[in-house]
């Protein structure tokens, strides 16, 4: 068991840097989710460390040796794409069975093998089955359990959920949930579909445009990104951002928007300018009907039903320039509201983050100022 | 079912029972509904709905078996597609590779003829609108997926006319970017004042754009008004069903009289319900929303919110992290069960065991044939849970049941 390492790793095709000096390690042991939109280089970077795809520049480490030169056959890792590979005509069993072939063990350890990778699996019931009989989401979880099978140091995962059928999807996220817990390789895992990553991560590496931006745990990326990139790229709808500008110096400097009733103080690393961004998630803006304290009011111009009947708010505030923005509103909360009209909102300024003119994330915190900070 | 049709305005569009078959099996079984001038009007079912069939018949690429399409007042069910006036955008992009992307947008204005000057004015205005101006000399190929989407819309607006039909023009794109383009499309609707036809088969998408939402199922129209409303009240089980992510619970029921009132069980619990006096004793579909189920994880806990609750044990199947709220799939008494809970409670695992409790009149109730809303659960304000002869059927949905498979 060991991690994997990519040192100044980057690849290019023609013009475009698809993955753009990434240096990174794959804690051994765990689940890294590579997330982020299409393009974003997550795919080159898996397939570069199973060998599929030559690097550019850097290279390649499993725990302490260099496999930048080794042909995939050779780099002994597990994949799982994006359509099952399976072979048709034969058995769930006789699938799992087959690469143990060419790998000299005992027929008892084969067999050992097989039946616990076809239990950890769920495959019990259709162990004797022909593949050709099963469905999408079935012959995936076959796909998973040749390469569990196998027992390789590091199984790479290509976004395994994103082509099998809805009926079977949740089974197959559930097997691998399991999966990952009760496995002690290293695991990577590329998705663009932000649910898998925060449901199966024990961390997510976010990429874009060739980099990974931040590696954090699901909830902490989630709750702290790095820049407003993180910040928008997940949630559904991802943060809402507002233009705004810090006064004064130092460390006691104070925020000025339209969305607070009176300036907030800013505590913590000041930046270089003034000119920064806010930040919030949709579903922490709170809207009432009545003022709210810390609230400003509001025009309320549309609300649609979203999951689990939340609330999608959209809202403008005045002051804010044509920066409408919006916010997710309990369902409870949300049929309350009218469906256009006055309302308020409150910004809680635990859950704002600031971001400075480059985008990323300044550590502070904010509190109402008292009159002797407002200048 | 509710028919704007019926209301004071002339629709913009009415469909009056319209039948479609091919090679004798039916599409399009007797659809009517119409859509009001201005508004956003979406059209959204199952795949296999016959949502494709009814584009192909309102565009005129298909005629009807039987019934009449009314467009601006007029019967239009016989005329040519190039008559009926319809800016259309199909599901595929189908853009001319040779072409720029200017060429490609003005490509159906060339065609008709139109002035240099006017076709300029109505590129520049779409091509505004969906913030392609800076791609216009490129060729498709130099464009992204997103882009060659906006291409493709762009094309499909640059038409003078008051009404356009949109086939699932968002779908196998990024979900993020899927989220910019229906701000883009309503934005489009409220500035050029158009009526739209859009046609999905994703239920959020279509709660997220539409004023009126028809929900289509097996060829016809089931129902048909504002998304909230078909949400929060739904009139038929389908709509229950169709409308709302991740979707609905459905348990089977069956009422029986109590002396004057009529209670309803199911595998998990027993409540009074709330329906006609006259209601016979029959079997029943109750169905209730992901958020109106709640977790403890106090198990065997049996006093709920004040003892008002109905509850029952069920196990974690699995949580879904979504960001903002998490979908928790769970398994109770042999139904799978779905939850959504915007607490991210980090201490679910794998097989934990949870107590589930839900408020009565939160559940709906449908015929199990005709699959009408016949009620709902009794509110609690209206009956007394806590009085012990009435509490007996509620405790006992905490017994494990021999039926149990979780």
């Amino acid at each position: 068991m060991s991690e994997i390492r990519v040192e100044q790793l980057t690849k290019t095709f023609g013009a475009l840097r698809a993955v753009d000096d990434v240096s990174f390690t794959f804690p051994s042991g765990q689940v890294t989710c590579l997330l982020g939109p299409s393009g974003c280089g997550k795919t080159t970077l898996m397939r570069i460390i199973a060998g599929l795809e030559t690097q550019t520049m850097g290279a390649v480490y499993f725990g302490n040796q260099d496999v930048s030169r080794l042909s995939p056959s050779k780099r002994n890792v597990g994949m799982v794409f994006q359509y099952p590979v399976v072979y048709r005509g034969i058995s769930v069993y006789r699938n799992i069975e087959l690469p143990l072939q060419s790998m000299k063990l005992s027929k008892a350890e084969r067999t050992r093998r097989v039946e616990d990778a076809i239990q950890l699996l769920g495959l019990s019931a259709s162990a004797n089955l022909d593949v050709s009989k099963l469905d999408n989401g079935t012959r995936q979880k076959v796909s998973v359990a040749r390469e569990v099978a196998r027992q390789p140091q590091f199984i790479l995962f290509d976004e395994p959920i994103t082509n099998v059928d809805a009926a079977s999807k949740l089974q197959l996220k559930r097997s691998l949930k399991e999966l990952t817990r009760s496995l002690s390789q290293t695991i990577v895992y590329v998705t663009h579909d932000q649910t898998e990553a925060m449901t199966l991560a024990d961390q997510i590496a976010l990429m874009e445009e060739g980099k990974i931006v931040q590696c954090a745990p699901p909830r902490e990326l989630y709750n702290h990104p790095y820049d407003r990139f993180g910040g928008w790229f997940l949630g559904n709808p991802g943060m809402v951002f507002f233009d705004a500008t810090l006064s004064g110096g130092g460390n006691r400097r104070t925020l000025v928007s339209p969305l607070f009733p009176l300036p907030i103080a800013v505590d913590g690393a000041a930046p270089a300018g003034s000119d920064i961004t806010i930040g919030i998630r949709p579903e922490h803006i709170h809207v009432s009907t009545g003022p709210l304290p810390g609230g400003v009011p509001a025009r309320l111009a549309r609300k649609t039903v979203q999951i689990g009947g939340q609330y999608l708010v959209a809202l403008d505030v005045d002051g804010l320039g044509d920066q409408g923005f919006k916010a997710k509103v309990a369902p409870t909360a949300g049929e309350r509201l009218p469906s256009s009209g006055q309302v308020h909102v409150a910004l809680p300024l635990d859950e704002v983050s600031l971001f400075d003119s480059h985008g990323i994330r300044i550590a502070a915190s904010l509190h109402p100022a008292d009159a002797s900070i407002i200048v | 079912m509710r028919n704007p049709a019926l209301e004071s305005d002339p629709p913009i569009l009415l469909l009056e029972n319209i039948s479609k078959a091919y090679r004798g099996r039916e599409i399009l079984t007797d659809l009517s509904f119409s859509a009001k001038a201005g508004n956003l009007t979406v059209v959204y079912g199952p795949p296999a709905a016959g949502k494709s069939v009814l584009v192909r018949v309102l565009t005129g690429l298909e005629q009807p078996d039987s019934g009449r399409i009314i467009l601006r007042g007029q019967d239009l069910t016989h005329e040519a597609p190039a008559e009926r006036n319809i800016g259309y955008v199909p599901q595929s992009f189908a853009l001319y590779p040779h072409l720029s992307v200017r060429a490609n947008i003005s490509y159906p204005l060339d065609l008709a003829h139109v002035p240099a000057s006017e076709t300029r004015d109505v590129v520049a205005t779409a091509a505004a609108m969906l913030k392609i101006e800076e791609h216009l000399d490129k060729k498709p190929d130099q464009l992204s997926g997103g882009q060659k989407q906006r291409v493709a819309i762009a094309r499909g607006i640059a038409k003078r006319t008051d009404f356009f039909v949109l086939d699932d023009p968002l779908a196998g794109l990024d979900f993020k970017l899927r989220e910019q383009l229906v701000d883009d499309l309503r934005a489009l609707n409220s500035a050029t004042g158009a009526s739209i036809l859009y046609v999905t088969s994703d239920v959020i998408e279509a709660m997220t754009l539409a004023d009126e939402l028809a929900v289509l199922a097996a060829g016809k129209v089931i129902e048909h008004g504002s998304p909230e409303t078909l949400y929060r009240e739904p009139r038929n089980l389908g709509t229950m069903a169709l409308v709302g992510f991740p979707p609905a619970n459905f348990l089977r029921g069956s009422l029986e009289r109590r002396g004057d009132e009529t209670w309803c069980a199911t595998e998990l619990f027993t409540f009074a319900a709330d329906v006609p006096s006259n209601a016979p004793p029959s079997d029943v579909i109750v169905g209730f929303r992901p958020e109106r189920i709640h977790l403890s994880h106090r198990t065997g806990n049996q006093d709920g919110a004040n003892g008002r609750t109905l509850q029952f044990p069920a196990t974690i199947v699995l949580r879904e992290d979504l960001g903002g709220e998490d979908i928790v799939y769970l398994a109770a008494s042999g139904e799978s069960l779905t939850l959504v809970d915007r607490d991210h409670y980090l201490g679910d695992d794998l097989d934990q065991q949870a107590t589930v409790s839900i408020y009565p009149h939160e559940l709906a109730l449908f015929d199990v044939t005709s699959g009408e809303r016949i009620g709902s659960g009794l509110h609690v304000s209206a009956i007394d849970y806590q009085s012990t002869e009435i509490q007996q059927p509620i405790v006992q949905s905490y017994q494990p049941r021999t039926t149990d498979v979780v």
